[in-house]
């Protein structure tokens, strides 16, 4: 009898890390990137969400790839309804089957969205930013004003690069030599010459934010929202508009999960974040670039880097990369750029 | 009786369906921009013997011997402080100041180590922030409250008749450390060595916040492959690789310390 209950208390024990949190019933559950960011996307479209609807929200919060990998394994049966990230991610949900269709008749604004914010019948653009050339005016002399000045021998030591994703740079030093983020391979000799100007190389958010407030990274190909935050922070950092080639542009991204049983919710979400009013607010918290036109920008951002008010706009100030062509890419430009830019 | 195996072997075999899993995605064939896998292949394994892969193993290698070193260094006369102090209150006070960085975190420390590394609170006469020397330093000071406890706890069962005996006979206390204290205190040498030598071969917020991206450590390696590359096959076959290596590596070091003279 005792060896019954401690076999049964064993297996009850094994078995509290399968069950699911508890949600409320009939939640919509959006996965998201945490901190600010989910903070905001509750703020300015789960609450009031919630108040139009009476569907509560709840979040699955972290990084890009964990969630990836929880979806894959959820699939068929995912735990939340609808997915935040980045658009060249959003592809490997989508070779994967794990988005639903879009259905456009249940998102009325999104006639209002700029037309690069349709990124595929599964993924439509929430918000826009760039990756551009930021300094500290402080501690660099010179004037940064081009992709080109990248180059300089002032800023010997003074660079800091993502290496989780250089394809920013790689596109940058492609198009320099009048290639592109297909034929990439035009700009390795320019991208060779920066490898003694760059001091450190960062894989998150916040230690490119460190870099640049401790000076260790003054001049960086940066996240303009991160930039502009920094600015908040009291940090002036300057945010370069290249007159030479445009900054490359990023585009978060929101779907609706294959199998999730509120796909009308999950519509009925995306429509409101679309929202004139919404996206107002979003470019408000975020500081991001508004996908729909309508929207209304502070006077402090109107045409700052990565803030798109009009399809000209979208085409003159900003590159954007094929998502297809950047997915498929990257595992090998990390491995060229890790040898030949990265190491010493 | 049998019933009480039951907890270790479900643990057990937990542990060897991960590995089995992750063996298996090892021999999957990658294919880029897509989260599907192709058929079996041994590709991801011959891909991982790329030099700078190899390079990486062998900076975790080295970084990994230097670290155990001068930990064992800097934590002896500490530990033997620790150990040997008539005072009490001169023990609280190491033993407080060994404790505390254990209740800061890995990562609150690391991050203290950018900002002393670089040159915002010291002008260093080397750049150190973004060098493997850099890395050194945040290894060994991660590693020294371990050292210095497995250290004292050996030093602190070295009966000090011993020593006194040995001075008594003429020693001077040089030789009397050298011959006496010294090959003592060697469980703690080999425990506390292989304790840390282990544990930095898996390194990873060190190595990522003060490598500043030149350092890449095996944990390091995996990671970008596995999270920046989506490249899950050629993350599982490295990991495997280096958990060969880190078994390899530790039986050597095993054998070595079981053979040593007593």
């Amino acid at each position: 009898m005792r060896s019954r209950l401690m076999v049964t208390m064993l297996l009850a024990l094994l078995m509290v890390p399968l069950v699911p949190p508890a949600r409320a019933q009939n939640a919509l559950v959006v996965s998201i990137w945490g901190g600010n960011w989910k903070d905001t996307v509750d703020k300015v479209v789960g609450r009031p969400f919630t108040a139009r609807t009476g569907i509560p929200v709840e979040y699955e919060v972290g990084g890009t790839i964990d969630r990836l990998a929880k979806a894959r394994v959820a699939k068929g049966s995912p735990l939340v309804d609808l997915n935040f990230t980045t658009t060249h991610v959003a592809r490997l949900y989508i070779s994967d089957g794990l988005y639903d269709k879009l259905d456009l008749a249940k998102l009325p604004n999104s006639k209002e969205i700029a037309r690069e914010a349709f990124r595929s019948d599964f993924h439509i653009g929430s918000w826009a930013y760039v990756y551009t050339v930021v300094y500290r005016p402080d501690l660099v002399k010179e004037d940064i004003t081009k992709w080109s000045d990248l180059w300089k021998p002032a800023l010997k030591g003074k660079l800091a690069l993502p290496d989780f994703d250089p394809s920013h740079i790689i596109t940058i030093a492609a198009l320099m030599e009048g290639g592109n983020e297909v034929n990439w391979q035009k700009g390795e000799a320019r991208l060779k010459q920066l490898k003694d100007s760059v001091a450190a190389f960062y894989s998150t958010d916040a230690q490119s934010q460190d870099l640049m407030k401790t000076g260790q990274g003054p001049v960086q190909v940066m996240l303009s929202v991160n930039a502009y935050h920094l600015q908040e922070q009291g940090i002036a950092v300057k945010v370069v508009q290249p007159t030479d080639y445009p900054g490359v542009v990023g585009i978060d991204t929101v779907a609706v999960m294959a199998g999730t049983k509120q796909a009308d919710a999950a519509h009925q979400f995306i429509n409101l974040a679309l929202s004139r009013d919404i996206q107002s607010e979003l470019v408000r918290t975020l500081r991001v670039g508004p996908v729909n036109a309508g929207a209304t920008v502070p006077a402090s951002l109107k045409g700052q880097p990565g803030i798109f008010l009009s399809p000209a706009e979208w085409k003159e100030r900003g590159y954007i990369m094929n998502d297809e062509a950047r997915a498929k890419n990257l595992p090998g430009w990390r491995e060229w750029f890790t040898a030949n830019v990265v190491k010493k | 009786m049998k019933l009480l195996l039951l907890p270790a072997l479900v643990v057990l075999a937990v542990f060897a369906a991960a590995l089995a899993a992750l063996f298996r995605w090892s021999l999957l064939e990658f294919v880029p921009g897509s989260l599907q896998t192709g058929g079996l292949t041994l590709a991801n394994l011959r891909g991982v013997l790329a030099p700078q892969y190899l390079g990486a193993i062998r900076d975790t290698v080295v970084l990994s011997a230097l670290t155990t070193v001068l930990t064992l260094v800097a934590a002896y006369p500490v530990a033997y402080a620790l150990a040997r102090t008539p005072s009490r209150r001169v023990r609280s006070a190491i033993l407080v100041l060994t404790l505390a960085p254990f209740f800061t975190g890995a990562i609150v420390r690391t991050y203290a180590w950018v900002l002393v590394l670089g040159n915002t609170v010291l002008a260093w006469p080397v750049p150190m922030l973004f060098t493997e020397r850099g890395v050194l330093v945040g290894l060994v000071h991660f590693s020294m409250p371990t050292m210095i406890l497995v250290l004292a706890a050996a030093l602190s069962h070295i009966d000090p008749v011993y020593e006194r005996a040995a001075a008594s006979l003429g020693a001077s206390p040089a030789r009397v450390f050298r011959r006496v204290t010294l090959p003592l205190s060697m469980p703690g040498i080999v425990s506390g060595g292989l304790i840390v030598f282990a544990w930095t071969l898996s390194a990873f917020p060190t190595p990522e916040l003060l490598g500043g991206g030149r350092v890449k450590m095996i944990a390091n390696v995996v990671k970008d492959l596995g999270l920046d590359s989506f490249n899950w096959p050629g993350a599982a076959a490295f990991a495997m690789l280096a958990l060969a290596l880190t078994l390899a590596l530790l039986t050597a070091l095993g054998r070595l310390a079981a053979g040593r003279p007593s």
